[in-house]
């Protein structure tokens, strides 16, 4: 590393998010002011595990959200830097990458990006482990516990990595026109280039917390909107390139709360991020933010999988009629008991290949059993009787067979002997999806944080061999 | 009083797959320093309020600079599981909320 002589400035914003229609005015404004790489990500875990275990892709179309601010680096001969895919495996990432090719020849761009895939292959991780890997859990108390083991890797349909700032800088080192990984660590994307050019990795960490989330940081807060930052060896300052947003010290130290267990403590690859002696100054353009510190741990990268459980389908139920509304769980409950008792489905609750559970929207179904409410208080609600069971035909057999017993079953004085509720539906089974779980979220130590995710330097758009070949 | 009447902003989200953050801003410093001294936002408060063990309590914290708290908890249901309600825990601050300060 070298000592920074100049401060590196970052224009960021969120690709899994469209960018505001007056995006390209604040792109603009960013650039007069000095950008040396735009930052995006585009990969969480929030999503929960259905995109990692299914492969398919969220319909964020992540390709087009990027354009302006490809367009504007390209412009002006700056590097970017994003993470594809939401779960962010080989397909996800695919998924992104074709739509890039599309948008690369839409707009005429010829470009060198390294693409760095974050997906880990079973035989890596079981070979890791066979050599003694101690690979522990990431949560304490909540989501799988005990250490990796070969059997968990070989039950997970799909296993991703976290990948730190080292495989980017190690990418951006290459020259090329910009990076795109799968999974990341959407601070370490920050941190990248800043600590390529000498920035120190408390700095450079704290930016990356307060910009991962593009304008979301500002006040009035907008995840389509983009925020840029000037980093130096001893801090940063924040500015809002959109006029009508504000970087003030309340909306960054806000920022740092949001989606973190701890406000001032944040354990990455290779370091924890400590905020507690921060200081947040606001200046003429923004705000000024330094103290941060950085303390060394040895090196991990985060790992998720996801497990196939079986297949949902649901059924949905509307309820008007004030004597049901009354004993809509009773009514429920009786269903349910039906379906669990009928010789058919018996054998299959018993021994957990199929699962019912019903909602109910208007009494607990968000908070389920710990809403205080107990009775329905306003004059409709609906009904979702939920299924997952091993495979789609049972799914959709016992959802058909619970809708009935709801539709047609008796309910204490009920007038309603035509039909009991209203269905909105056709068919009234919806088949969903897969399900899935996360089965590993583990932390696999790394002696080199690169090598498992080397870049491969491609030319976008690719061209008919390649694609072929699906690199 | 209740929280949700003294807060500014009240807000839920995960924090990582299996822990939610419930974080809380006031405008007032007086009603800040309410809920600092109030037993909701004690580790027993909150798990009476979400019916949890208080060991799930995973934190309370005060942000005096910025009027704010933050409690984190680990999920009871989370997107993990088959039937979670809530997938980005986005409504998990509503029992809170709903809490009394005394």
């Amino acid at each position: 590393m070298t000592e920074p002589h100049q401060p590196v400035r970052i224009l960021g914003f969120v690709n899994h998010i469209a960018p505001a229609a007056d995006i390209e005015t604040h792109i603009a404004t960013a650039f007069g002011w000095g950008v040396d790489v735009v930052v995006a990500q585009g990969t969480g875990s929030d999503w929960g595990p259905y995109w990692l275990g299914s492969g398919e892709q969220v319909a964020a179309n992540q390709a087009a959200n990027v354009r302006p601010y490809v367009k504007a680096a390209l412009a002006h001969g700056v590097p970017f830097v994003f993470s594809f895919g939401i779960a962010g495996a080989d397909a996800h990432l695919e998924a992104c990458l074709a739509q890039f090719d599309a948008l690369c020849a839409a707009e005429g761009w010829d470009v060198s990006i390294g693409v760095v895939r974050s997906e880990l292959a079973k035989p890596y991780l079981t070979a890791a482990l066979t050599a003694g890997a101690e690979v522990v859990p990431a949560s304490d108390g909540a989501g799988p516990a005990g250490r990796l083991s070969v059997a968990d890797v070989e039950a997970a349909d799909r296993i991703v990595a976290l990948i730190g700032p080292e495989p980017v800088m190690a990418a951006l080192e290459r020259g090329v026109d910009g990076v795109i990984t799968g999974r990341a660590l959407d601070i370490g994307l920050f941190m990248a280039l800043p600590m390529l050019r000498g920035i120190p990795p408390a700095v450079a960490a704290h930016a990356g917390k307060l910009l991962e989330c593009g304008g979301l940081a500002l006040s009035p807060g907008d995840s389509g909107q983009c925020i840029w930052a000037s980093l130096d060896a001893d801090g940063f300052e924040v500015r809002s390139p959109n006029p009508a947003a504000t970087a003030s010290v309340r909306s960054l130290v806000s920022h740092t709360f949001y989606e973190r267990a701890h406000p001032t403590l944040e354990e990455n690859p290779g370091g924890c991020l400590d905020l507690a002696d921060a200081r947040y100054e606001p200046t003429v353009t923004g705000v000024r933010c330094t103290g941060a510190r950085w303390i060394e741990r040895p090196y991990t990268v985060l790992l998720e999988g996801a497990k196939r459980e079986g297949f949902r389908a649901i059924s949905m139920l509307g309820v008007r009629e004030p004597a049901l509304l009354a004993q809509v769980r009773d009514w429920t409950d009786a269903a349910e008991k039906t379906l669990r008792e009928s010789v058919r489905f018996a054998g299959a609750i018993d021994d957990g290949r199929l699962r019912v559970s019903t909602r109910i929207f208007g009494l607990d179904g968000v908070l389920g059993p710990a809403e205080p409410e107990k009775m329905v208080t306003g004059h409709e609600a609906a009904v979702v009787l939920d299924v997952v069971a091993e495979d789609r035909a049972l799914a959709e057999e016992a959802a058909y067979f619970g809708f009935i017993r709801l539709f047609i079953g008796p309910y204490p004085q009920r007038k309603t002997t035509a039909g009991n509720a209203a269905a909105p539906f056709m068919p009234v089974v919806i088949p969903v999806s897969e399900v899935y779980s996360f089965s590993i979220y583990h932390l696999l130590p790394l002696t080199d944080p690169v090598a498992p995710f080397p870049a491969a330097v491609t030319r976008f758009p690719r061209g008919r061999d390649d694609r072929r070949e699906g690199v | 009083m209740r929280l949700y009447d003294c807060a500014a902003i009240i807000r839920s989200k995960n924090a990582g797959p299996f822990t939610v953050t419930v974080d809380i801003f006031f405008d007032d410093p007086a009603m800040f320093a309410l809920a600092r001294g109030s037993r909701l936002l004690t580790a027993a408060g909150v798990a009476e309020a979400y019916g949890v063990a208080p060991d799930t309590v995973k934190g309370i914290y005060w942000d005096e600079r910025i009027l704010a708290a933050k409690v984190s908890l680990l999920r009871w249901s989370s997107s993990t599981d088959r039937f979670c309600a809530d997938l980005f825990g986005a409504h998990l601050h509503t029992p809170l909320a709903a809490g009394v300060l005394a």
